[in-house]
Parts: C-alpha cells; sequence; structure tokens
C-alpha cells in the first residue's frame, strides 16, 4: 500500500500548541496507566512451580505461562482453570491474586472446599511440574476500571483475593506512597476467625511501609489455641458504625466490595446506611458452588433483589474460587437483615462449564446474569428470535418468552434462550 | 435407527475426458455455473446436434452422457424448470423442519412453517447471500443465517437485522428483503418443487391421477424409518434409465424374491424359462386386483411417460411370495400396516415420475427414491424407508431387516449404472437397440429429448 505523503502532513512544528487548562483537578489516571500493557489473552497451557499452604485452608498456587512474554490482566480479573480430575475436565473460576506487575508468574489463592472437585485436587494432587489449562482473563471488577484518589475496598472469605491483586498491584507502582498524587486505600476485611486471615502479615507488613494504605480486620471469633489464638481486634460482624469508623468520608471513595452473596447485600444496605454513593459501589460475589450453598445464595439474592427494588444495587456477579466458608458467613459476619417475606425471590445461576455462579436479581434473564458473571454466552437478536444463545439447562426451571427461537422439541430436550427466560428457581446452565 | 448418510459432496464434477471427439468436455473443467456467453451458445447447438443424432428406440449418444456442458443444460433447461421431487412430508415432520436440496448450483430450503404448511425457499440470505442453511436436514426455529445472524421467520420474512439501518433513516424496507420462494406442491405426501418462475401446469394432472392410489398409505401420518444416500458414478439419465426396466433384474438377488421377473413384458413376450413365473404372477394378479376392488382401491395402470413434462406412470402390481412386501420371502416388513389397511397382501403401488422419482408403497411400508444430479458423472440417489408414525423400532420392524433388500438392489444398480458410465465414455461407444422389456427406458429417453427440444428451442 502506498500511502498519500499529503494526507500524512507533519504538524507545523513552529505553531502554537493549543493547550487546555482544565479549571477542575484532571480524574486520575487509571492504574497501572503508561505502565502496564493492556489486558490480553492469556490462554495457554501453565506449569504449577509451587504450591505453597496459607492458612489452614487455603493454598497459593504459583504458574507459570508456557509462552514467553508474560501476561496481561488488570487486578481483580479471574480466569478460568482446567483441570483433569479422574481422566474428566473441569472447570473452575479463580481470581488472579497475583499482580500483572509480576508478569511471569500467575498466583491463584485457593480454600479447600470440602467435596470441591477442583480445589481438593488443587490442595492435595496437583504437583510441580503438572500442567493446567487458563483461559482468560475475565471480568471488570477492577480498580483500574474506575480510576479514583480514595478507594474502599470491603471483602468477606476468599473475596480477599481481588484485594490481595490489587494492594500489590498498587505498592509494586508506588502509588501509596505519602505524595499528593499517590492513593489513598481502606481495605475492611471480615473473617471468621483470624486463622482464617488470608496472607495476612503481607498485608500488614504492606500498611506498615506504605502511608496510603490502611487495613481492618474484623473478625467473627478467636482463633484456635494452637494457631493465632485470641482474637483483640474489632470482633462479630461489620456494622454502620465500624465502617463509618474506618471510612468516615466513604461517600468520597470508590467501593468494592467482594464476598459470598449474604455479605454482598448486608455490605450493600450497610453502604446506603453511611452514605457512599451508589453509582461508585462495585462488587462481586463467591458462591460455593457445592452442596450447601444454595440456601446462603438464595437468602443473599433475596437480599440483593431487595437492594435493587431500591435501585441502589449494582447487579452481583460471582466467581468459583471461593470457599467453605460462605454458608458460614452468612448470617454470622454481617447484620444482614432478613428479607421481608413477599420481596420477589431472586435465584442463584450456576454456569456449569465455568464454576461461575451469580445471584439474578428477579426480572433478570440469564443472559444478562451470564455477562455480569463474565460468562460469553453468545447472542444476537436478544429476543428469543435467532436461537444464537440457545443452551441447555442442567436442572431448574426457567421462564422463557421466546419469538420463534426455539422449537418445543429443543425445549423437551432441556434446550433453552437465556436472553428471553428468567430463572424460576436455582439453575446450573451447561455453558 | 435412521441410517444418516454423510452429505455427498456437490464439488465440481469430477471431469470425464471426452470421448465422443466433441472435445466439449473440457471446456467446462473447473467452471461452477450456468453457461454464458458464446460458450452458452455453443453447448446449445451441440445439445441440438444430439438430440437430432438420438434414434428411436436406441440410447443416447455417449456425449449425452458425459459432456459437462450438456450437462449444465440439463441442469439449467430441465432441473431448474421442471417439477422436482425432493422428499415427504415425514422428512419435515414438525414447524421448523427442514431438507435441504442442491439443484446444480441452486439450493432450496424445504420447510414446515409455523402454520404446518411446507414450504420452499431459495436457501440465500438476503443480505450478502450466504447460504442459509447448510445441513441437509434438520430443524430451526426461525431461519438464521450463520453470516451475520439475519433472522427469517418460517414464511420467510426478514424479523431480525441487526444494526440495519431502519427505514425512517432511509434504510431498507426489510419487507423488501424476505426470502424467495419456490414453488412448492404436495401431492398425497410427496414434495415436488420447482425453480420457474411458471412452473408447468401438469402437476395438477398428476396430482389428481396419483393422489387416490396413494391415499390409503396415508404419507401424511407416517415417519422415516431410515434413509441411505447413496452416490453412483454416472450421468443421471443413466440411473434413471436403469430404473425403468427389469430386464436385468436377475442381477438383484434380494430383489427376484419378490418381484416378477417379467415385470414389462406382455404375455406373449414372456420367454419359456420365465413362464412359471410368469403365470404365479398372473394369478397374485387376480388376487390383488380382487382385494383392491373390494377396498375401492385404483390399481390400473395410468401412464403418461412421454408427453408432459412430468411424465408418470403408476400402478398396483402384485409381489412374488406372502405378497406383501420387500422381504425374501414376501412377507411383511412392519407389524403396524400404513393408514387404515386391513390387509397386508396389496403388493406394491408403483409410481414413476420423471426426472427424478419412484416409489413404491406397500400395505406395510413406503419407500421413496429421489435422483439428484451432482455432476455430469455423480448421481445422488436418495432412498427413504417410511413407515406407520405410531409403529415402533425392534418391536413393529427392524430397520436392518426393513432396508435390506433396497439397500442391496441399490448397490446391484450403482455397479450397473458405473458400468455403463464407463462404457459410455468409451470411443467404442454406440447406442444401442432396446429389447421389448425396455420400453420404458425408450419412452423415458424419448421424453428427455422432447423436453430438451422444447426448452433449448424456447
Ligand atoms: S440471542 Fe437471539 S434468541 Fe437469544
Ligand atoms: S449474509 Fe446472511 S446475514 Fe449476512
Ligand atoms: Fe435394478
Amino acid at each position: 500500500m502506498t500511502v498519500n505523503p499529503l494526507s500524512w502532513a507533519d504538524p507545523d512544528p513552529v505553531a502554537p500548541a493549543l493547550r487546555l487548562v482544565p479549571d477542575l483537578p484532571l480524574p486520575p489516571d487509571p492504574l497501572g496507566a503508561d505502565v502496564l500493557p493492556p489486558e490480553a489473552s492469556l490462554d495457554q497451557e501453565v506449569l504449577v512451580r509451587r504450591v505453597v499452604p496459607l492458612t489452614h485452608d487455603v493454598v497459593q498456587v504459583v504458574l507459570e505461562p508456557t509462552r514467553p512474554g508474560g501476561v496481561a490482566f488488570t487486578p481483580g480479573q479471574y480466569l478460568t482453570l482446567g483441570v483433569e480430575v479422574d481422566g474428566r475436565h473441569v472447570e473452575r473460576c479463580y481470581t488472579i491474586s497475583s499482580p500483572p506487575t509480576r508478569p511471569h508468574l500467575l498466583s491463584l489463592t485457593v480454600k479447600r472446599v470440602p467435596d470441591g472437585e477442583v480445589s481438593t485436587y488443587l490442595h492435595d494432587r496437583v504437583r510441580p511440574g503438572d500442567r493446567l489449562q487458563v483461559t482468560g482473563p475475565l471480568g471488570g471488577f477492577s480498580v483500574a476500571e474506575h480510576p479514583s484518589r480514595r478507594y474502599l475496598l470491603l471483602s468477606a472469605g476468599s473475596g480477599v483475593t481481588p484485594t490481595l491483586a490489587t494492594l500489590r498491584t498498587m505498592a509494586d507502582l508506588a502509588e501509596l506512597e505519602a505524595t499528593g498524587s499517590a492513593l489513598d486505600v481502606v481495605v475492611v476485611h471480615s473473617a471468621r476467625t483470624p486463622d482464617d486471615l488470608v496472607a495476612r502479615a503481607e498485608v500488614e507488613a504492606l500498611a506498615a511501609t506504605h502511608p496510603g494504605l490502611r487495613v481492618h480486620w474484623v473478625c467473627e471469633t478467636d482463633g484456635a489455641p494452637d494457631r493465632s489464638g485470641p482474637w483483640s481486634g474489632p470482633r462479630g460482624r461489620l456494622t454502620a458504625d465500624l465502617l463509618r469508623a474506618f471510612a468516615p468520608d466513604v461517600a468520597d471513595r470508590e467501593v468494592f466490595t467482594c464476598g459470598p452473596p449474604g455479605y454482598m447485600a448486608a455490605a450493600r444496605l450497610l453502604l446506603a446506611e453511611v452514605g457512599a454513593d451508589p453509582a461508585r459501589c462495585h462488587e462481586e460475589s463467591f458462591v460455593l458452588g457445592t452442596a450447601g450453598a444454595p440456601a446462603a445464595a438464595a437468602a443473599a439474592a433475596a437480599a440483593a433483589a431487595q437492594g435493587a427494588a431500591e435501585g441502589a444495587a449494582p447487579a452481583a456477579s460471582s466467581r468459583a474460587d471461593a470457599a467453605g466458608t460462605e454458608g458460614e458467613v452468612e448470617g454470622h459476619l454481617l447484620a444482614a437483615p432478613a428479607p421481608s417475606a413477599p420481596a420477589p425471590v431472586a435465584t442463584s445461576v450456576t454456569f456449569a462449564r465455568s464454576g461461575c455462579e451469580v445471584a439474578c436479581p428477579a426480572g433478570t434473564t440469564v443472559l444478562a446474569a451470564a455477562e455480569q458473571a463474565g460468562v460469553r454466552l453468545p447472542s444476537s437478536c436478544a429476543e428469543g428470535m435467532c436461537g444464537t444463545c440457545k443452551s441447555t439447562l442442567l436442572s431448574g426451571r426457567v421462564e422463557m418468552k421466546h419469538a420463534g427461537g426455539i422449537r418445543p422439541r429443543e425445549i423437551a430436550q432441556d434446550k433453552f434462550l437465556p436472553c428471553c427466560s428468567t430463572p424460576d428457581g436455582d439453575i446450573v446452565v451447561d455453558a | 435407527m435412521t441410517t444418516t448418510p454423510s452429505r455427498p459432496t456437490t464439488s465440481a464434477p469430477a471431469s470425464v475426458p471426452s470421448q465422443d471427439g466433441s472435445g466439449s468436455t473440457t471446456r467446462a473443467a473447473g467452471r461452477v455455473g450456468p453457461l454464458v456467453g458464446s460458450a452458452a451458445a455453443e453447448a446449445r447447438a451441440h445439445l441440438v446436434e444430439v438430440l437430432d443424432a438420438r434414434q428411436q428406440g436406441r440410447s443416447l449418444p455417449g456425449a449425452a452422457y458425459t459432456d459437462a456442458d450438456l450437462h449444465e443444460l440439463d441442469l439449467a433447461l430441465l432441473w431448474q424448470r421442471q417439477w422436482i421431487f425432493v422428499g415427504t412430508v415425514a422428512e419435515v415432520p414438525e414447524p421448523g423442519d427442514y431438507v435441504t436440496v442442491e439443484l446444480g448450483t441452486a439450493s432450496v430450503l424445504v420447510l414446515r412453517d409455523d402454520d404446518e404448511e411446507v414450504r420452499a425457499f431459495r436457501n440465500v440470505c438476503r443480505h450478502r447471500g450466504a447460504r442459509l442453511v447448510e445441513e441437509p436436514k434438520g430443524s430451526v426455529g426461525n431461519i438464521v443465517c450463520g453470516y451475520h445472524r439475519w433472522t427469517y421467520a418460517t414464511d420467510g420474512r426478514l424479523i431480525h437485522a441487526p444494526q440495519l439501518a431502519p427505514v425512517e433513516d432511509g434504510g431498507v424496507d426489510p419487507a423488501c428483503l424476505s426470502l424467495r420462494t419456490v414453488h412448492l406442491r404436495e401431492v398425497a405426501g410427496l414434495l415436488f418443487v420447482c425453480l420457474a418462475p411458471e412452473p408447468p401446469d401438469d402437476l395438477d394432472t398428476l396430482s389428481r391421477t396419483v393422489a387416490p392410489y396413494l391415499a390409503p398409505h396415508a404419507l401424511g401420518r407416517t415417519k422415516v424409518a431410515a434413509q441411505v444416500d447413496l452416490v453412483e458414478a454416472g450421468n443421471w439419465k443413466l440411473t434413471m434409465e436403469n430404473n425403468r426396466e427389469c430386464y436385468h433384474c436377475e442381477g438383484h438377488a434380494d430383489l427376484v424374491c419378490t418381484f416378477f421377473p417379467t415385470w414389462g413384458l406382455a404375455d406373449h413376450e414372456v420367454p419359456p424359462r420365465l413362464r412359471a413365473a410368469h403365470d404365479r404372477y398372473l394369478l397374485a394378479e387376480e388376487g390383488l386386483h380382487l382385494a383392491c376392488e373390494e377396498r375401492g382401491m385404483p390399481y390400473a395402470p395410468v401412464e403418461d411417460l412421454v408427453e408432459p413434462p412430468l411424465g408418470f406412470r403408476i400402478q398396483r402390481e402384485a409381489l412374488d411370495g406372502h405378497g406383501e412386501s420387500f422381504s425374501r420371502d414376501g412377507s411383511r416388513l412392519v407389524q403396524r400396516l400404513l393408514g387404515e389397511l386391513d390387509e397386508a397382501r396389496l403388493g406394491r403401488l408403483t409410481l414413476h415420475a420423471q426426472p427424478n422419482l419412484w416409489c413404491h408403497a406397500m400395505a406395510d411400508h413406503v419407500v421413496t427414491f429421489a435422483v439428484l444430479p451432482l455432476g455430469v458423472d455423480r448421481t445422488l440417489v436418495r432412498t427413504t424407508w417410511l413407515v406407520h408414525e405410531d409403529a415402533v423400532e425392534g418391536v413393529d420392524y427392524d430397520v436392518d431387516s426393513l432396508t435390506e433388500v433396497w439397500r442391496h438392489t441399490n448397490e446391484e444398480d450403482a455397479a450397473f449404472v458405473g458400468l455403463t458410465q464407463a462404457g459410455v465414455a468409451d470411443p467404442a461407444y454406440e447406442p444401442g437397440p432396446y429389447s421389448v422389456a425396455e420400453r420404458q427406458v425408450d419412452d423415458f429417453v424419448s421424453w428427455y429429448v422432447a423436453r430438451m427440444r422444447e426448452e433449448v428451442s424456447r
């Protein structure tokens, strides 16, 4: 191709540059702008390098990409991990807990889920040198997507993982210093006991050496005598008073909440109570994809629906790296109000292949829920006409209002159109 | 079990060396689609020569079977203008079910719409022309183009075209972008399409005549028990010619168990060695006629093979052995009889229609054969076995036994056709005389010559 040189005339070097002088402070650049490469597909085989115990039931799995050049993502994103368990290919979503500033290794923080196929495998069986498959990065739950000078990072249980990636990135980029343009970050993390605080020493060391970071742990109860022992910090559930004390300026902060659905629902109400700006609240929930979880998910979803009704709730999404404690988190760590009886019941939607689960507020289509969970389903018309989104329902029921995009025979074979279906109770989708 | 054959390849016709001295065979190599300009005029002139050269009572000159340009004219003048058999209603039982049929480079989508009507469309997207439906058969909700997801209702209306400018903003009215329709007619469960803008009107005659014969078999209440696609290495006319005579039936070990070998012969033409078989035939015929008369079922032959564009022949005839079906001993193959039939011994109702159909309807099942040209020397024979919709596989019938006779017979016929194709492409070939048992072959060839003469002179 030849280029017409006239169309590429150099700008006149002596012409005075027009400068815009804003009279308002410019919004800060997104975290890592101009430093970190833009997110790129990290789909590849990875080598297991180490499996490090972090707590009594959490390990850190360190993976080495096999493609040279490192990986690029934003802190808070997750990936899909595929493993062969007893000859079967199983996939789960895990947050990347390492920062993108360390692009040559990927760390996942994995809690043992009783009977959890993948977490048990990663805890007990995986060995350095094993090969696993990753795809991603996925999700947009990232401080990089919402530039601000002040952040409040709320988390519970395994919801700490995006916080870890975020803090590590900020520290590596020297954004938590005492200078004028640095960030001001408050972390409030809830756990059942101090034994369950993941990467506690590392986070506390970061706080000690970075003036821009303040960390608050809230534990439900004491640790085991042979582990952390008694807990002297804030006890019980997160309350509005605690939140006001930790972040009196919450209205000026960009808030990221991550945890099991019950925690999220309660946190949403607390944030509303202490005057957080709903437009600046972002959330992602972690749901346990094994037996026992649906109850928690449903209760959380009911609360979520209530929040939605008040117009304050960004739709929740989730991933499955979580954790056995979610069931316990529900109702213990938080002052979650019992949902009022006639509140529209929202439901849990699980995407079996990715292991992602999402709370689907009443009236939300399965396609919309999938999008919020970062599960990509093909779609075109979004009106039940074209059949592009056709998927299989593995369990549960949906209400579908299609426009010819599917046939009764297909429906009889458990096919449905996520774009025009709302769950009728909890469902599992083959996607 | 439904035998699902893989789709026959419809890529460029295998090139057949030109052995007839015309040198025209290779001219078409690599070209797909109709001839244009002077090449078209040349091909037409060649066609007229070949038609003129044909002698009554003899087969066609070699070029008619081997010349790629003449084959293009077969497609353009015959296959894309006449009524073509494409399948039965049982192949599209429910709304959204479809079959696609390729007639040369033209693809036709036959599907049952939401009002339970069977319709046919050009299988071409109105956007940028992508082939709409790729599979030979299947089921759709609406009809969705795989390229940019333009979506058409089953009546052909465009109902979804992502990001197409609305009419208010100067965009094209979607009402002008419906799928192009193709004429489709159902005759007692048999489906015919015609690509011509004004189809020949003789389908009505066929329909009036053959519908009463087919009605008792209730094709509308059948299901496909099996379907087999077989590709014969021969020109489509050889496939049709082979089917029009039983002169070669000694070569069909399975078929001769039930097919009387004197088929096509008048009484005085029966050779002494077949006398006994012929007597059995006459006896069986008498029994059959009685059974038919009791039930008000027509059986007499009706034949109009040469004159109409849709030349046809229909007759109910007796089968040997038990006289019920195409099994080794002539006994029924499906316990559940078709429609409301109360008698299994009803022989075979045979319909033949030109250019591309024959079928046999017995009391227990129907077997249809659709012939579709894939290239000058490649022809698809699609055989479909239909049984009562309530017949249960493994209980009322067994697919292997049901299909055995015609699977074997078709393969034998494919071999005969392949041999003939090789022979007519040989420089030594010259059209030979038909025997008395091949009168219908002669009729078919005469029909072909008449059709092509008429079309080429338009
Ligand atoms: S996206 Fe078209 S039917 Fe769901
Ligand atoms: S060609 Fe069919 S939608 Fe574009
Ligand atoms: Fe034969």
